[in-house]
């Protein structure tokens, strides 16, 4: 069992190193901010993982928080000149709060009625940022916004956002995952497959829902406040319904339920359309069809099927184990 | 060691009530249940055992009445507090996490028992208490698993088995068990009566348990409570409740015998 945990660790650091060392050298300006801008959505899709993989709440709302994460570090950085690594905790903390609001009415709603009326948020909330100019500057958007200056480590340019990048997301990932082996993971997943389980275990399944919601409205938060430094420009183009489709992609591909899963989906959904450039007349159509492919054969995403080959393989060892153990092979 | 049966009763129902339209599933219902006690709740099949578990346990709201809690009013406290004063239960057909593995629905139960906070739960270490508890129970319950096995994956029986130990892991108070034997064979009642025996004569948990064997609520039970068409018929000790003339012509007269 530690053995396992070990061999898992491991396997993950090689990568992390690999990554680190690898895409930096093959990456040219424009492609490593195709890489930073996956990371980013990365961040905003580990919500949508909280909320739909392990609560099975169907949201559409995390590029509204995102939105307001970008938007709020932005006019803070930008207007009242605040230091940008304050700004971006204000970012955070002001799209949980909204998220938390908006939670305790829409949660009221249960599955599909939940569902739509997060759709509807979307709607609103683009059009408010399409039109309520002193806030996000209508539609021409916000153009240059502060540089993100952290003390120790300031990114001047896209490489070194990407390792920043690297940092923030694993510390996300890490704490969805810890998430996910606690009580609020347990109680998620309680109210995610039966509500009268939950209910008679002792889960607050309302308060439940609101907070596994603010937390997918911070990390969206967080996401939105970093690409508004990064980019140094944002609009309301940016937080559309498109967006929180993609994220849904993202999460669908990787996995619903799985961290590592949201990662890969995250990466494959931002870099397909550069791949497919070529086919760009095409490109709704092939995501469509694939979509409907997904879920007919890999329902629960790249996770599942990388999960589905493990275990086959180690019930094969087993029955090897097992035939050598009892003194004859087939 | 026993646990001395204190005399103020743990849960207390008091002139229970509920309709579904035009069904009647309890009226004027009143009954105890003290800790140690193990209360057989019994009645032909549509009789409101099942309802009368689901307004214990605030799944379904009452139409009237009173349901105390040690010295607390539930009557109107929503199902996840009264499981956080000590409710547990069981359900006619297992409730469980179907996409999640053994270990997460155990602990379900122990987070119950521990009742920490999200945060605390998220900072802090999973303390190891319940693992004594735990190997103790499955011991009884006649049967090993390994932590990352799939719910979905247990046979029907070990399911039934599995909810009891996930009740009893919470460490309730009182333990409202909903037809245990139902779809399990000899050996496996054997293991769910003793694991019941050991909530109500080791832990001091009061026990009602609803069940059509007759047998196993007659062997068991220190009182029973007999329900038909949502009201009580009889109440008391078995051997009053086998003799009594409208329990035997509305439910016993099936061709139980007493003499066996
Ligand atoms: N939610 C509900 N809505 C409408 N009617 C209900 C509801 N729940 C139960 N009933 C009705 O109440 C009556 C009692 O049902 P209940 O499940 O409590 O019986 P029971 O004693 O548990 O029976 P069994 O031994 O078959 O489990 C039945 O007629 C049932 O159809
Ligand atoms: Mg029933």
């Amino acid at each position: 069992m530690k053995k396992k945990k070990l061999v898992k660790f491991l396997v993950y650091l090689v990568f992390v190193l690999a990554l680190i060392l690898i895409v930096p050298s093959v990456t040219t300006g424009y492609s490593i901010m195709i890489v930073d801008v996956a990371l980013l959505y990365f961040i905003a899709a580990l919500g949508l993982s909280v909320m739909l993989g392990i609560g099975g709440q169907m949201t559409f709302a995390a590029v509204s928080f995102m939105g307001v994460g970008a938007f709020t570090s932005a006019q803070l950085s930008k207007y009242a000149h605040i230091p940008t690594s304050l700004s971006i905790i204000l970012g955070i903390l002001v799209a949980a709060l909204f998220a938390f609001l908006i939670g305790l009415v829409l949660l009221r709603l249960k599955g599909p009625f939940f569902a739509f009326s997060t759709i509807s948020l979307v709607q609103i909330m683009s059009n408010i940022f399409l039109n309520y100019e002193p806030l996000t500057g209508g539609a021409r958007g916000i153009q240059s916004i502060p540089k993100l200056n952290l003390g120790v480590f300031s990114p001047n340019n896209l490489f070194g956002w990407f390792y920043l990048l690297i940092a923030v997301a694993i510390i996300c990932g890490l704490i969805v995952e810890r998430v996910r082996q606690t009580h609020l993971g347990r109680a998620l997943s309680s109210v995610r497959d039966n509500e009268i389980a939950a209910m008679s275990l002792g889960v607050d399944v309302f308060k439940t829902k609101v907070v596994a919601f603010t937390i997918a409205g911070a990390l969206a938060g967080l996401s939105g406040a970093l690409y508004a430094h990064m980019s140094q420009y944002i609009s309301q183009s940016l937080f559309t319904f498109n967006t929180s489709l993609t994220f849904i992609m993202m999460v669908m591909l990787g996995g619903v339920n799985s961290t590592v899963g949201t990662f890969f989906g995250a990466l494959l959904v931002t870099m397909l359309p550069e791949w497919l450039r070529p086919l760009k007349q095409y490109l709704m159509i092939i995501y469509g069809v694939g979509i409907i492919f997904l879920m007919v054969y890999m329902p629960m995403g790249l996770a599942g099927v990388a999960r589905s080959i493990l275990t086959k393989c180690q019930r094969k060892k087993q029955q090897k184990g097992a035939e050598a153990a009892n003194g004859y092979s087939k | 060691m026993a646990i001395q049966s204190e005399n103020r009763p743990v849960l207390s129902l008091q002139g229970v009530c509920k309709a579904f339209g035009g069904i009647i599933v309890a009226e004027d219902i009143s009954f105890d249940v003290s800790s140690c006690e193990m209360m057989g709740l019994i009645g032909p099949n549509g009789a409101g055992k099942t309802s009368l578990l689901n307004m214990i346990s605030g799944i379904y709201s009452m139409d009237k009445g009173r349901i105390m809690f040690g010295d607390v009013d539930v009557s109107k406290a929503p199902a996840h507090k009264r499981a956080r004063l000590g409710l547990a239960r069981t359900f006619q057909a297992p409730r469980f996490l179907q996409r999640s593995n053994i270990r997460d629905n155990l602990l379900l139960g122990t987070d119950l028992a521990d009742q920490y906070t999200f945060f605390q739960s998220f900072i802090g270490k999973k303390s190891k208490d319940f693992e004594e508890e735990l190997s103790e129970l499955m011991e009884i319950a006649g049967f090993t698993f390994d932590w990352d096995d799939l719910i979905a994956a247990f046979p029907y029986g070990r399911l039934k088995i599995l909810e009891i130990v996930r009740a009893m892991l919470s460490k309730p108070r009182i333990l409202l068990i909903d037809e245990p034997a139902a779809g399990l064979n000899d050996i496996e009642i054997g293991h769910a009566v003793a694991l019941l025996k050991l909530a109500t004569e080791k832990r001091g948990m009061g026990v009602v348990l609803i069940e059509h064997k007759m047998d196993m609520v007659m062997n068991n039970c220190h009182n029973i409570v007999v329900l038909n068409f949502g009201k009580v018929i009889a109440k008391g000790q078995p051997e009053m409740i086998s003799k009594n003339k409208d329990v035997i012509e509305a439910y016993l007269g099936r061709g139980y015998d007493v003499a066996n």
